[in-house]
């Protein structure tokens, strides 16, 4: 039972991760109904402008940081211009297509300006190791879930409280209606892209404090997969809920089912388990179930 | 007049075709493959030794015997395929009394080749692979008689420090030791030999993990050795440099706090030190080759000749790189070494040919398999011989990492020293 | 007010709607447009609005002015800051998922001031149904609120001109009825309405004048009243022609365009 409970605590915290990994991929999807394959890579740019400023030019966290996100954002409001953005009208499956080719890019950007290696990556946080007894959880994962649940819920209160998340969730639906109301979908969309590229940064940062940072780390954008297609594409709550579900998968496949033999068993236990709710909800469990009236 | 006319052209192309032949000299041709891009967090520190190196042999360092080795470098990007490709597309091009010596990097492209290089083109052929499964007790010259390594194989090594634990171990009881193995060939390889090999000498393995590249999080693999009460972990097949060895490090420093860390030779690095930091500290680790760089470089150990003279190499050949170290250069002198050794083999391997059997294939053969050498003191002294077709020599070493303050930012310093003479595993009993 | 010249659009490079469509909206009337499916009525609607390239259709020849000015080419949403011109597109443009009081907010973006309260009380006035179902998402409101709805949102962009694209799809006559009126209202009030209507009888009844568009060309133009007692408009559009029904065009086929959210 102590097993089981510190599995799944350990499943939570990098969950929580994983959910803000999904929110990005969600809010970009509801807009554009663009999948952005090129999640990774942002990850890995937007550590590592934080990496630059905090490590490299040496200031204190608190203006590393904010300012590694704002140039995050940037970043990714940049590339949504030249890239997305010419295809706006044009079919989703066109841009989805286009974050594809941008992976590339921007991967092939990284290594060329940072090289492939590893770059040591140390925050000096509070340690807040919690150990009673038997169970012990370290202080990393803990900060990274509580970094990335303030995140999501920032970014929740920015939807659902402001002005700007209003012109959104209104773009969100229809482009076309917003446009004709005034709403500058245009603009509106750059800015989702730069809030995804800013929160990108956040799980970036917290995963790279794990360990270290490379380009090698991209792959940790692939994790968003099970977890939008469980939570559903176009729901955020299911982006949270299915976090941390990927997450505790991962770590009670890591604690009861690698044991017996099956070696490697954690890293496909989420698209398992994903198999299985597509098999239940093929939307997902929160995606919209969409009707099609002709 | 159109028949003459035709005939007169074939004959003008034929003689282009053949001219080059007929003119050019035999020339000295050898082929290095070494991975100095790709996406698996690869270093160009190999490259970048094995081409001063080879500048070095041509011009200053005599060549074979006068004569200049016209050597070509490929990137094999960490991919057996591209690897397997690059050697057919050479020994298709050249000719097999020219293409006498041939070099790959991993055990991915060895076993793909094993046919093509042992009994097709019997060309010799010199790798940066430890596998046991070739070098070791399932292989070996009998087997493969055209594959040499350049260092001991993970099946030794992993001897190497399962005998470092059972003599070691201080407290009642077995020592109880989890291992955590790469997922992949290298990785897997040697695992069985060594958990015998433990088991025999009273070892009691209480894990055995498979750590993905991908990890992001080395908790479970961590929390699992925990509850299994591990007390050495054996961290094998992966590099130092890469972001999963830092996650696992910090993980473990911080859920195993009494447990000591082992590893193989990616690990017993330098640059493990810079990635890796303070979770790095204590760890033992075999090398097959001198570990003598440190954070910062100044520090140096320079008491071995062969890592002086890579000192001197680098000072020389690549002073901009020298100088960046981490920040874009040689990031670790032990990977610029590991270039610059296959350049002073393949020159050490031709010219004993030249002045034995001959420069062909087979006589760079007889000369490799008769070889005994110091490697220009790499091995303090100590001379090995390559009848095993692997450089027997591997060394224990221990990082101490210091964390120092500057300028409010802690930055790790420290160096591996070694804590074992060196160890020849063709004369060991084990 | 505004004048349509020769205005020529096609979609995809090849499909020709508009062709050489001229027509002339005077400040302050009601201008009804009214013609078959398939003439090209949307694509004027979309093409005034700045909103042809969002559907991939292109302006290869003549000019839209507002005044004397040239707005051809310009974006959606500066043509609405500049001029005070709103688009309300077909099949009641609202966004479901919002409630009626977020759509009504969401659609005073283009402004940014701190009178929204007053204009949303001020749209309430026009439409006191919305008020029921104030907190309530837009999806589940009813085809009438809906519509009423989506020209309250047009309000709350402080609009010169309206144009409205068939505000009467789908509604029951009672409510149709009772959306003229405040159309009628509104236009008192002092704004401009281009209505497109396939309810041509209840259209040109409330119009001003009137255009009747076949093929993307104007094919006749004159007083609302006149319109009404027209021959061929008699026939075609409003069922009452003396012979049997020539034309099964205007048996309209209403296709809901696929919804992904």
């Amino acid at each position: 039972m102590i097993d089981f409970l510190q599995a799944v605590g350990d499943g939570i915290f990098i969950g929580l991760v994983y959910a803000l990994l999904g929110l990005c991929i969600v809010i970009i999807f509801k807009a554009s109904e663009t999948f952005n394959f090129a999640i990774g890579e942002f990850l890995v740019f937007g550590a590592f402008l934080f990496y630059v400023l905090f490590f490299d030019l040496g200031f204190p966290i608190v203006v590393a940081f904010p300012v590694g996100l704002a140039a995050a954002a940037a970043v990714g409001g940049i590339i949504e211009w030249f890239s997305i953005r010419p295809l706006l009208g044009r079919s989703p499956l066109s841009m989805t297509m286009v974050t594809l080719g941008l992976a590339m890019v921007m991967r092939a950007v990284i290594q060329f300006i940072w090289g492939s290696h590893s770059y040591s990556f140390f925050l000096e946080l509070p340690d807040i190791t919690v150990e009673k007894g038997e169970f012990l959880f370290i202080s990393d994962p803990i900060w990274a879930g509580m970094l990335s649940i303030v995140t999501f819920i920032v970014i929740l209160l920015f939807l659902f409280r402001t002005r700007w998340g209003l012109a959104i969730r209104a773009v969100s639906e229809d482009q076309a209606k917003a446009m004709a109301f005034g709403i500058n979908a245009r603009f509106i969309l750059l800015i989702i892209w730069a809030i995804s590229a800013a929160c990108i940064a956040v799980a970036g940062i917290m995963i790279s404090n794990f360990g270290a940072l490379s380009v090698t780390s991209v792959s940790v954008g692939l994790r968003s997969i099970p977890v939008v297609l469980i939570g559903g594409m176009d729901s955020i709550i299911g982006a949270l809920v299915a976090g941390i579900i990927v997450g505790v998968t991962e770590s009670l496949a890591g604690a009861y089912i690698e044991p017996l033999g099956l070696v490697g068993f954690k890293e496909v236990a989420p698209y398992f388990m994903m198999l299985i709710v597509l098999f239940i909800r093929p939307y997902g469990l929160f995606g919209t179930v969409r009707i099609e009236r002709v | 007049m159109k028949k003459k006319a035709l005939v007169g052209l074939s004959i003008l192309i034929l003689s282009f075709l053949i001219l080059p032949f007929s003119i050019t000299a035999k020339e000295i041709k050898t082929l290095s493959q070494f991975p100095m891009s790709g996406p698996t967090g690869s270093l160009p520190e190999f490259g970048w030794g094995f081409i001063d190196g080879m500048t070095w042999v041509n011009a200053e360092g005599g060549g074979v015997n006068g004569k200049n080795i016209k050597w070509y470098l490929e990137d094999m990007r960490y991919s057996p395929t591209v690897e397997v490709a690059t050697f057919n597309k050479y020994a298709a091009e050249h000719d097999s009394s020219e293409l006498i010596l041939a070099s790959g990097y991993i055990t991915g492209g060895l076993k793909p080749l094993i046919s093509k290089v042992n009994i097709e083109e019997k060309i010799p052929w010199l790798d940066g692979s430890y596998s046991n499964e070739i070098f070791g007790s399932g292989g070996g010259p009998s087997k493969y008689p055209y594959y040499y390594s350049l260092g001991a194989t993970y099946g030794d090594q992993l001897k190497i420090l399962v005998r470092w634990i059972a003599k070691n171990h201080k407290g009642k009881g077995a020592p109880r030791v989890g291992f955590v193995y790469s997922p992949t060939a290298w990785g897997r390889d040697g695992l069985p030999g060594a958990l015998a090999y433990g088991r025999s000498l009273g070892i009691k393995w209480v894990a055995e993990i498979e750590y993905p590249y991908s990890a992001t999080s080395a908790t479970s693999e961590c929390m699992t050795l925990r509850k299994k009460k591990a007390q050495y972990v054996i961290y094998h097949g992966y590099s130092g440099a890469t972001g999963h060895t830092a996650i696992f490090f910090k993980t473990a420093k911080k859920i195993l706090r009494k447990a000591q860390l082992l590893g193989t030779q990616y690990t017993t690095m330098t640059i493990t030190i810079a990635v890796v930091q303070d979770a790095f500290d204590g760890y033992i680790g075999v090398s097959t080759r001198p570990v003598g760089d440190a954070i910062p470089r100044s520090a140096a150990d320079m008491s071995n000749p062969m890592i002086k003279l890579t000192h001197q190499f680098a000072k020389k050949y690549r002073p901009k790189e020298y100088k960046a170290g981490l920040r874009g250069g040689i990031k670790d002198m032990f990977l610029y070494m590991e270039g610059l050794q296959y350049a002073f083999m393949l020159q050490k391997a031709l010219t004993e040919a030249d002045n034995g059997a001959g420069l062909t294939r087979r006589g760079v053969k007889e000369a490799l398999d008769n070889l005994v050498w110091d490697f220009k003191g790499m091995f303090d002294g100590k001379t090995f011989s390559y009848k095993s077709h692997t450089i027997p020599m591997a060394r224990l070493y221990k990082a101490n990492v210091k964390m120092v303050k500057i300028k409010g930012k802690k930055f790790p310093t420290g160096k591996l020293t070694p804590v074992s003479d060196w160890i020849n595993t063709d004369k060991t009993e084990w | 007010m505004l004048s349509i010249n020769n205005l020529r659009v096609v979609y995809h490079d090849v499909i020709s709607v508009l062709n050489g469509i001229s027509l002339e909206v005077k400040e302050g009337e009601i201008l009804v447009i009214i013609g078959a499916n398939g003439a090209g009525k949307t694509t004027l609607l979309r093409t005034i609005a700045g909103m042809i390239h969002f559907y991939n259709g292109d302006i290869i020849d003549g000019d839209i002015k507002m005044g004397d000015v040239s707005i051809k080419g310009l974006d959606s949403s500066d043509i609405m800051k500049r001029y005070s011109l709103t688009y309300v597109m077909e099949d009641r443009p609202i966004f479901e998922y919002l409630t009626i009081e977020e759509n009504l907010k969401a659609a005073s973006y283009s402004r940014w001031d701190n009178k929204v309260k007053d204009d949303i009380e001020m749209v309430l006035d026009y439409f006191p149904g919305l008020k029921r179902t104030f907190n309530r998402r837009a999806g589940y409101a009813s085809g009438g609120e809906q519509q009423m709805l989506a020209i309250g949102m047009a309000l709350m962009t402080k609009p010169r001109m309206l144009l409205l694209d068939e505000p009467s799809l789908g509604l029951a006559p009672l409510i149709t009825r009772e959306l003229f009126q405040i159309i009628q209202k509104l236009n008192r009030s002092g704004i401009t309405v281009v209505l497109v209507e396939q309810n041509a009888f209840a259209a040109l009844n409330i119009g001003n004048r009137g255009y009747v568009v076949e093929m993307g060309r104007v094919v006749l133009d004159g007083e609302g009243q006149e319109l009404l007692k027209n021959e061929d408009v008699r026939e075609f559009y409003l069922g009452a022609g003396e012979t049997t029904r020539k034309s099964f065009k205007d048996a309209k086929r209403y296709k809901r365009r696929k919804r992904w959210l």
